[in-house]
């Protein structure tokens, strides 16, 4: 009977020991369980947070991204109406150096048509004063006969000009013409 | 004297047992210790990594310059060159090198009464003086107003199958951007330049002459002054181009129309 009783006691510190441990590590589970939840908590607010953070964002980019999209078009339309404006211009600007070219050209014909013009006069003048001689025959009585044909030769040469001025001036408006 | 001898009774065949039972126990609390997980570490407030910029700013070339209106230096460097000459209008390409210089073709701005230069977006830019090549079909026109933008020109001539891209002003119209690619060099048809030109498929028409000839980064490789019977383009090539830029003798004075 004492070998039992001895047994018996000699378990009583080992049973506290374990009742001990057991306690501590309980109370250390609890203790770590409290704080892991707290924590996790914690961190899923947060998490939340960003997340409202980053949805936040996303609409914004997506937002600048539209407008970014909007603003490129109207750029390109801008250019295109810029290139479009250009040229526009720079066709108006040819077609006012051809106008003007035209005016020139047409000045140019105008005092031309009317040297021939006074040439053909002249020309029409003075043969119709050699015709006047000639009818009146005071051109012989005067300076003679020589001085006669001196007289036609010269209303020829000034005919033959203004011929020459006219024919010129016809060729002129020919290649002018359109 | 008994008693005392009673309680330092020897110890029994049980004691060394209990010992080892009492030091595993104690062995295996403190050993199960190291299992238990640890307790949290404090949230912290912020979690945001500041992250250091992983991109650089762009180099500071002509390639990578932003617009200021929307067109790019392409477009922006071209110009459209009006003749007002003795015998009539004509119209042309060029491009600017730098501020205040153009190139073109001479035959471009030959028998000139006025030079008329427009840009991409239609300003009005005054001509201060031009002068042409005598070696090749080209000239240089200076502006008193400032050109918009200019390109590099390549020191070397391109390779067959290089991509071209031209731009100018065919008929006088838009400013335009066609595509092709290198054929190789050839003597030229025309006999206008010294040494070899180059030959190209990218489309041109009159008035394109003057054109800038671009390769893939922009560059001028060549200036396009004349179209083959075939379709094709020709171009002074870049390297002359440079070498006539070089030479102070190589350009003279624009002689008025008669």
């Amino acid at each position: 009977m004492a070998a039992p009783h001895a047994r018996s006691r000699a378990a009583v510190p080992v049973l506290g020991v374990l009742l001990v441990a057991a306690l501590a590590l309980g109370g250390y589970l609890w203790l770590t369980t409290v704080r892991w939840q707290a924590d996790s908590a914690t961190w899923e607010a947060q998490a939340r947070r960003y997340a409202d953070r980053v949805a936040e964002q996303r609409a914004e980019t997506s937002a600048v991204e539209a407008e970014l999209v909007a603003a490129r078009e109207q750029l390109a339309t801008a250019t295109d109406r810029i290139t479009d404006l250009a040229n526009e211009k720079a066709q108006l600007g040819d077609r006012n150096v051809v106008s003007q070219l035209e005016v020139d050209q047409q000045t140019r014909v105008s005092e031309a048509a009317a040297v021939v013009a006074d040439a053909l006069d002249q020309c029409i003048g003075a043969q119709s004063r050699l015709i006047d001689a000639l009818a009146r025959d005071d051109a012989a009585t005067s300076d003679g006969p020589a001085a006669t044909d001196r007289f036609a030769s010269d209303v020829d040469d000034l005919c033959r000009q203004a011929v020459d001025a006219h024919d010129e001036l016809r060729r002129e408006l020919r290649g002018t013409a359109p | 004297m008994s008693a005392a001898r009673a309680r330092r009774r020897p110890p029994g065949p049980g004691a060394p047992a209990r010992r080892a039972l009492l030091a595993g126990l104690l062995a295996t609390t403190l050993g199960g210790c190291g299992v238990l997980p640890a307790l949290p570490d404090p949230v912290p407030s912020d979690v945001v990594p500041s992250y250091r910029a992983s991109f650089a700013p762009p180099a500071h070339s002509p390639d990578d310059e932003l617009s200021p209106d929307g067109f790019d230096a392409v477009q922006r460097m071209a110009v459209r060159i009006r003749n007002v000459g003795c015998d009539g209008l004509s119209t042309g390409s060029g491009f600017a090198i730098d501020e205040h210089t153009l190139i073109t073709n001479r035959h471009v701005v030959a028998d000139s009464e006025d030079l008329q230069v427009s840009t991409y977006d239609g300003r009005d830019l005054t001509v201060s003086a031009a002068a042409t090549a005598r070696l090749a079909d080209l000239a240089v026109v200076r502006t008193r107003d400032p050109l918009p933008s200019h390109p590099r020109v390549t020191p070397d001539d391109p390779q067959p199958g290089d991509a071209v891209t031209v731009v100018g002003y065919p008929e006088g119209g838009e400013l335009t951007a066609t595509a092709g690619a290198i054929i190789g060099p050839t003597t030229d048809p025309l006999h206008e330049n010294l040494g070899e030109v180059l030959r190209t498929d990218a489309p041109v028409e009159p008035g394109s002459s003057g054109s800038a000839a671009l390769d893939a980064h922009g560059d001028v490789i060549g200036v396009v002054y004349a179209k083959t019977g075939d379709g094709d383009s020709l171009l002074v090539p870049s390297s002359t181009l440079r070498d006539l830029l070089s030479d102070s003798d190589a350009f003279s004075d624009l002689p008025p129309c008669s």
